[in-house]
């Protein structure tokens, strides 16, 4: 990687050339990034500290190994870059277009730079063009939506963007900005091969923009388009494969690409929120909590990402906490579809089912391919026990996206509400497929094969042993395991299981039912296999507990107590007669 | 959206409507004459009124003519006054340039209809009555105007100006546009872009070729539920040309559309497709899917059903068609997952027409989701994952008390279990059938089948599914047809049982299927919605004007048959016309196990002729299977093949159809009788590949190509093997429970036997195929069965002659009546040789006697070029002519003999065209 001072200088570039081109997304990410690089020790002023505030002991406590900053070896990187700026003759009229633009007059900006031709008028012509005709779609989405869904409103400048972007490729007239706006214009008219080679020939003249990377990073859906990118080296790419790998689900690849980011771009909030999702997708909730924290106090105000947040927080019952979040979310943006989201949650958690849904559809009114909205739609209405309903929502999910385990888990999980197991299977084989290492979903497909209209305990058994395999937080595998098998009158394997989940509960400290059931069978099972000593164990330990199996225990003891001590009086029996 | 019912959408105005609206006003403006002012006669004015008329009828559409397409109709209607009409038309459309000119106009139109009182006829001046039809339509889109934000105004304003352009540019031809497009289109893309899209088009092309050629027409039989109807309405349609081609391929998305809408309506004269139209062309193509198997064109029709989900996203039927069309290319996983989408988004309350659609719960009915996987999974032949998902469907459908549902899943069930071969169902029959079959807890397969089947015909009954009752019936008779009826139980000391199956019930069964269709003749009209009459209003409208209707279709129309000649939509279904055709077919089956010959082919000409259209691919190929069959039978090989020739161009598409089947099937015994024996082995192979395949073992296949196995075998003269493979057989069928073919076999058993020279080891063998065919009342099978113990007992020794010869004429009625060639001529040999070896028989008083039926044998077998047999005839016949001492005809009787003899020796003289064909296709 490349120093961090180059680093500063290529982002401070390239800030300044998207605002011009009103590229603000990227700039507004551009930027976050910049102040993201630690400051040089030696220009320390109090004015840059208060970003990095974070720097706290809380920042670095989950950092699990130090990362160096130096670049893998034999990699070539583009050099910082240098634009040529065309514009010095007519750049009056594209300061009228900008400000146009800025104040969202997007046809007027247009028209301004008619007859322009630099390269940066063209782009910002055709940039608010295509906007113009973007905002258009969407209200004549709403003015023409009918009971059947949308009609097909679409975007009218595109057929003549298309037209006139690819006269300019064709003559090599265009920049990274024009080759990014093709792209766009490709993939929304549906032709993404050729969208996802514009966009990799943008990023790679001009890897600052990260919405080409976007871009190019929703048309990459398998890891096998993504390895068939040409893409050439720089260390923005490495924060493309790092999103890339998330989107994947190769979380740990992501994970570590990211904290390898984090030692140039140690206070980015961008990607310290980045670690928190794929630390959520690895279920490790305490720490994406503190991570969250952290983030919202360093950046009140943020809504993006904290629709996760809402969901570690969901799931870790914290009421007062999410109701926090959810006031500060609607202070700052009550319309923001993660907004919306955060209160769903909230509603959800306090068990207001009819309230959290209409929320989860304002959100998806909001932004109709939200994903997580239909899902978390979805297990409200589950909750509220409108199976169709909640089937239906998961099934626009899923349709979204087929990836998402959730929705087929949700799916699976209504269909066995339904009373139909065989039907529901099909589901939870998707959601395995996509998902494999969750054992949650191992295990309620195992449930569903050990229903009592299907009763396929050897398929259950396999479905437990993988569940198992996988950390079962909720050590709901070992257990089943073991009782299956007891139930399959297969006692090898029941010992087996048993002896994990002893095991493990004294690992984790826990004490219980199981506890005394394990004890129990183990005790019986090694008295059968005439293993006294280990059996002996067992029972005292079963002593300390009260209770019916305290008395078995006793009479197990003594019964083998006069076993063992009527073995040799037996045999003094037996050759004297 | 879930959960939430939008309300249906309301009466939108569209350019089409205002277009109606000015013909309405130039048919009713406000004059003072009687015939208004461009109209020359009354006659004139009266059709353009009856055109609107159908207009507006139709007005509910998903998909509205453009307008080039309304000026075609306005030609035909118009006659002189075309040109006239046609430019009032597009120049007020053209007129239309502000959001005023559009208030403007419509409240013109509300002159035109006269006051609430306008009872009172003023004499001659037309005043649109605001409650006649025209009248309501006018006053419909006066309202739907109103309605209207001034956005909505925008709109009809822009896709006004639109439509109009189109009509303009367009110069009414798709084709021009098209390439127009695709012109444009490939100047923009990059080279390899071109080069796929030329191929895609170049596909599409073919296979809407072939497309044509596959699809016919079929009738609208429209019966679905209101509350689909009301769900479908008011899709709007943006005439906008950007939008149809905003896809990546571009011609392929609009030929999609232009696909559409030459889909929609073969007919090319009929533009209107209502939402109830739509929803029939998804049921009418649903129909047409099953019925040409995989003849039916996958990826056209993927288009058309692709453009239909952009329209109308809501519209979750198209994923049922889009699975049907998996299911019948044999996509599994596309098949499987459509059908999980179909009825995650419909729950399983939108489309089936069979349900009464006012019960309908809240729950949705996710229980026919299962039965219609269950019969997925049996089409992929996957046995006993169907059996597993239909069991779950009855716990289901008993827990919805979906009875309807049930008695269709325990009417699957029972097609199931009785197509395919189950030696036992324990552990997949489970817990939900206890209540039934609660009688015996070892019940074979077949039990379990009869016991499910009364089930299943006793609620079909009460919940008076006549369709059903119907299926169940003829169920019922194949049941019968083929196993003994014993009680399921039977107490105390061994109660007589008749150990027969019975031809009366199988009958009476078949006859009961008949009932359906007069049913559906005197109620057919009630079950038809109103959507299919705007249909037949423009079409009845047209066909006297001679119209592109008949130009157009004259191809196509050859081979309807007079049963689909109606005029009124409201005819017998389909699926009715359907099962009534199967049960000829079940009769032509009956009759040909119970070995009636003239009958079968009755029946199966009877189908051929009348169902052939409502039939699906497979009957009909079936039909002609039978009647080839017969043909080789009892006229030879030669016909038999060239009838062959005609129904595989029939049937070109289908590649492991039945009759791929037959023609093997006459290839092995053709090959057998002219002693082509490697040939024979060969055929037979392929015979055993395609009875295993992929798709679950076929067990009927897989006991003829063994049987076929064991006769190659045979005459290849290699007995011990022929017996075992026999036996293998023999054992296999009585563990399926194969009746009729156990009897084959046992029959087959004893002509091994007897070839070996075993004669002793045949003879129970003969006995006790003859009893198999006694109980199942197979009468052409005994008679078979009595001229092999015959043959048997004249090889014990001279001595039998007489008895053979007694049992011979016993059977002599049914052979001749009945009996094939082969059977005939073997029959008359041994009729000969009867006499022959009979000591007291002499020769020379009455030469006729043997050699009547020797000449007669000689002659049937020239046919079949049956080597072996002939020859033997031919020898009698020498010995007869030497008895006789008539040397020259010996000499020429013994030279045929020589003849004969030498062909079976050197089977490869002859070259034959459709065997090489087969082996190479094999």
């Amino acid at each position: 990687m490349s120093s961090k001072e180059s680093c500063r200088i290529e982002l401070r570039t390239a800030i300044r050339q998207l605002s011009d081109r009103c590229l603000y997304s990227a700039s507004k990410w551009a930027a976050e990034q910049l102040v993201g690089i630690e400051q040089d020790p030696a220009k320390f002023t109090p004015s840059n500290t208060r970003f990095q505030r974070g720097s706290s002991s809380i920042r670095r406590r989950f950092r699990t190994n130090e990362i160096t900053s130096t670049p893998p070896t034999g990699v070539a990187y583009v050099s910082t870059p240098v634009m040529e700026e065309d514009e010095a003759i007519h750049g009056d009229f594209y300061l009228l277009a900008k400000s146009y633009f800025d104040c969202r007059e997007y046809r007027r900006a247009a028209h301004v730079l008619r007859d322009q031709t630099g390269k940066k008028s063209v782009f910002l012509r055709c940039y608010a063009l295509y906007l113009a005709g973007e905002k258009r779609k969407e209200e004549e989405m709403i003015e023409l939506e009918g009971p059947l869904g949308k009609s097909d409103a679409v975007n009218r400048e595109l057929v003549s963007l298309e037209r006139e972007l690819a006269t300019l490729c064709k003559n090599n007239t265009i920049d990274p900005f024009g080759l990014y706006l093709y792209g766009l214009v490709l993939k929304e008219k549906g032709n993404e091969n050729l969208a996802r080679k514009v966009l990799v020939e943008s990023v790679n003249s001009y890897p600052w923009n990260w919405s080409a990377w976007s871009e190019l990073q929703s048309l990459c859906t398998t890891v096998d388009i993504l390895n068939g990118l040409n893409l050439s080296n720089h260390w923005m790419k490495e924060f493309f494969l790092a999103s890339i790998y998330q989107e994947l689900r190769m979380h740990n690849e992501s994970l570590s690409k990211y904290e390898n980011l984090q030692g140039m771009f140690t206070f980015s909030n961008y990607i310290q929120a980045q670690i928190a999702k794929a630390r959520y997708s690895l279920r490790e909730f305490e720490q994406v909590e503190v991570i969250f924290e952290d983030l919202l106090r360093n950046d009140p105000y943020r809504v993006e990402d904290m629709d996760t947040y809402s969901n570690v927080l969901y799931t870790k019952e914290c009421f007062s906490a999410l109701s926090y979040l959810a006031h500060r979310v609607i202070m700052t943006d009550k319309y923001r579809p993660e907004s919306c989201c955060i209160i769903g949650n909230y509603y959800s958690l306090k068990g207001q089912h009819e309230k959290s849904v209409v929320y989860f559809r304002r959100a998806l009114k909001l932004n109709k391919n939200y994903l997580s909205a239909w899902t978390l739609m979805g297990h409200e209405y589950v909750e509220m026990k409108n199976t169709p309903a909640a089937v239906d929502a998961y099934r626009r999910a899923v349709d979204i996206n087929p990836r998402d385990y959730r929705a087929w888990y949700g799916l699976g999980q209504a269909y066995e509400m339904m009373g139909m197991p065989h039907y529901a299977l099909h589901y939870f084989r998707k959601s395995v497929f996509f998902q494999p290492i969750d054992s949650r979903l191992w295990i309620a497909m195992a449930q569903c094969y050990e229903s009592e209209q299907l009763h396929m305990l050897e398929e259950a058994i396999k479905c437990y042993k993988r569940a198992a395999n996988c950390n079962d937080t909720e050590a709901i595998a070992l257990h089943r395991l073991a009782m299956l098998h007891r139930e399959l009158d297969q006692p090898e394997e029941a010992a087996f299981y048993y002896k994990k989940d002893l095991e493990r509960m004294e690992a984790e400290e826990r004490e219980g039912p199981n506890l005394v059931e394990a004890l129990m069978f183990l005790a019986t099972h090694c008295k059968t296999q005439k293993k006294f000593e280990e059996a002996e164990v067992y029972c005292t330990r079963l002593l300390d507990y009260t209770g019916p199996e305290r008395e078995t225990a006793k009479s197990l003891l003594r019964g083998m107590r006069i076993a063992q001590s009527g073995f040799p009086s037996m045999d003094v029996e037996h050759f004297h007669p | 959206m879930a959960g939430v019912v939008k309300a249906p959408g309301a009466f939108a105005i569209t350019p089409h409507k205002v277009s109606v609206c000015i013909l309405v006003n130039i048919y009713a403006s406000p004059s003072q004459i009687s015939v208004p002012f461009p109209f020359s006669s009354v006659s004139q004015h009266n059709r353009l009124g009856l055109y609107l008329l159908a207009l507006t009828k139709s007005c509910d559409d998903i998909l509205e003519p453009k307008l080039d397409q309304l000026i075609n109709q306005l030609r035909e209607i118009g006659g002189l006054l075309d040109h006239w009409l046609t430019d009032h038309v597009t120049s007020r459309l053209s007129s239309l340039s502000s959001p005023d000119d559009l208030f403007n106009f419509f409240n013109e139109l509300r002159e035109t209809l006269g006051g609430p009182d306008s009872g009172v006829m003023e004499d001659d001046q037309v005043i649109l009555d605001p409650n006649s039809n025209l009248g309501m339509f006018l006053r419909r889109c006066i309202l739907a105007f109103n309605l209207l934000t001034f956005e909505g105004i925008c709109h009809l304003l822009t896709n006004i100006g639109i439509y109009c352009k189109e009509a303009i540019s367009s110069c009414s031809s798709y084709e021009l546009r098209r390439v127009d497009d695709s012109g444009n289109d490939f100047e923009s893309l990059s080279e390899d872009e071109n080069m796929d899209l030329n191929l895609v088009f170049k596909k599409i092309n073919e296979e809407m070729e072939a497309r044509k050629r596959a699809t016919e027409q079929v009738s609208f039989h429209l019966h679905l539920p209101k509350e689909l109807s009301t769900l479908v309405e008011d899709i709007e349609v943006s005439a906008d040309p950007k939008s149809e081609h905003n896809d990546k391929g571009r011609e392929s998305s609009s030929y999609a559309s232009g696909e559409l809408l030459r889909d929609v309506d073969p007919n090319g004269g009929v533009f209107l497709r209502t939402n109830w139209q739509i929803q029939g062309y998804l049921m009418e193509q649903a129909d047409a899917i099953e019925k040409h198997g995989s003849s039916f064109t996958l990826n056209a029709f993927e288009l058309t059903l692709r453009q239909l989900q952009k329209l109308a996203p809501e519209l979750h039927r198209v994923h049922f068609l889009r699975y049907l069309n998996n299911l019948y290319h044999d996509d599994y996983f596309s098949a499987l997952e459509n059908l999980h989408r179909y009825f995650d988004y419909s729950a399983g309350t939108e489309g089936f027409d069979f349900v009464p659609p006012a019960g309908c719960n809240s729950f949705g009915r996710y229980e026919i989701a299962l039965l219609c996987l269950g019969m997925m999974h049996f089409h992929f032949g996957h046995p006993k994952k169907a059996l597993e998902v239909l069991t779950e469907a009855v716990r289901v459908s008993q827990q919805h008390s979906n009875d309807t549902c049930l008695a269709y899943t325990l009417a699957a069930m029972c097609n199931l279990l009785s197509e395919i071969g189950f030696s036992t169902t324990s552990g997949i029959l489970g817990s939900p059938f206890s209540p039934m079959i609660s009688v015996g807890t070892s019940l074979s397969v077949q039990q379990q089948l009869f016991v499910l089947l009364k089930g299943s015909l006793k609620r079909a009954e009460s919940l008076k599914l006549k369709q059903l009752v119907a299926a169940n019936h003829l169920a019922m008779a194949k049941f019968d047809l083929t196993h003994v009826q014993r009680p399921l139980l039977s107490f105390g000391p061994k109660t007589s049982m008749k150990l027969r199956t019975c031809p009366i019930i199988v009958c009476k069964e078949l006859r009961s299927g008949y009932h359906l269709i007069s049913e559906f003749c005197c109620e057919g009209s009630t079950m038809t919605a109103d959507g299919a009459f705007s249909t037949a209003w423009l079409k009845n409208l047209q066909k006297p004007m001679g119209s592109l209707v008949l130009s157009q279709d004259n191809g196509s129309r050859n081979n309807y048959n007079p049963f689909l000649f109606f005029t009124q939509p409201s005819s017998i279904p389909g699926s009715v016309m359907q099962l009534v055709g199967s049960s000829y077919l079940h009769r032509a089956t009956a009759w040909e196990i119970y070995g009636s010959a003239p009958l079968a082919r009755a029946n199966a000409l009877v189908y051929a002729t009348c169902f052939a259209d409502a039939s699906s691919s497979s009957d009909a190929a079936l039909v002609h299977v039978k009647l080839i069959q017969h043909l080789a039978v009892f006229k030879g090989y030669k016909e038999a093949f060239a009838a062959l020739k005609t129904a595989e161009e029939k049937f070109l598409c289908v590649s492991k159809s039945r009759i791929l089947i037959m023609k093997l099937q006459l290839l092995h015994e053709r090959a057998l009788h002219r002693g082509h024996l490697k040939l024979a082995q060969q055929v037979c192979d392929e015979l055993g590949v395609l009875a295993s395949s992929v798709t679950a073992v076929d067990m009927e296949l897989k006991t003829e190509a063994s049987l076929r196995h064991a006769r190659t075998l045979l005459a290849a003269k290699q007995f011990s093997q022929a017996a075992a493979v026999a036996h293998s057989l023999f054992c296999m069928c009585y563990k399926f429970n194969l009746q009729v073919e156990s009897a084959t076999v046992l029959l087959l058993l004893a002509e091994i036997h007897m070839k070996s020279g075993n004669a002793v080891v045949g003879l129970p063998y003969a006995l006790a195929s003859l009893s198999y065919c006694q109980t199942f009342n197979l009468d052409l099978l005994r008679a078979s069965a009595t001229l092999t113990l015959a043959e048997l007992w004249l090889s014990l020794g001279s001595n039998h002659a007489k008895t053979a010869l007694t049992l011979l004429h016993g059977a002599f009625p049914m052979i001749l009546g009945h009996g094939g060639l082969e059977l005939c001529a073997r029959a008359y040999i041994t009729e000969a040789k009867c006499y022959l070896s009979d000591p007291s028989f002499s020769v020379s008083k009455n030469p006729e006697l043997v050699l009547d039926p020797l000449r007669q044998a000689a002659d049937e077998l020239q046919a079949l070029e049956h080597h072996e047999l002939m020859a033997e005839a031919f020898y009698l016949m020498a010995i007869v002519f030497d008895k006789l001492g008539q040397p020259e005809q010996r000499e020429e009787a013994a030279c045929s003999f020589k003849n004969h003899v030498m062909s079976l020796d050197h089977p490869h003289d002859v070259e034959d065209p459709i065997q090489s064909d087969t082996l190479l296709n094999a």
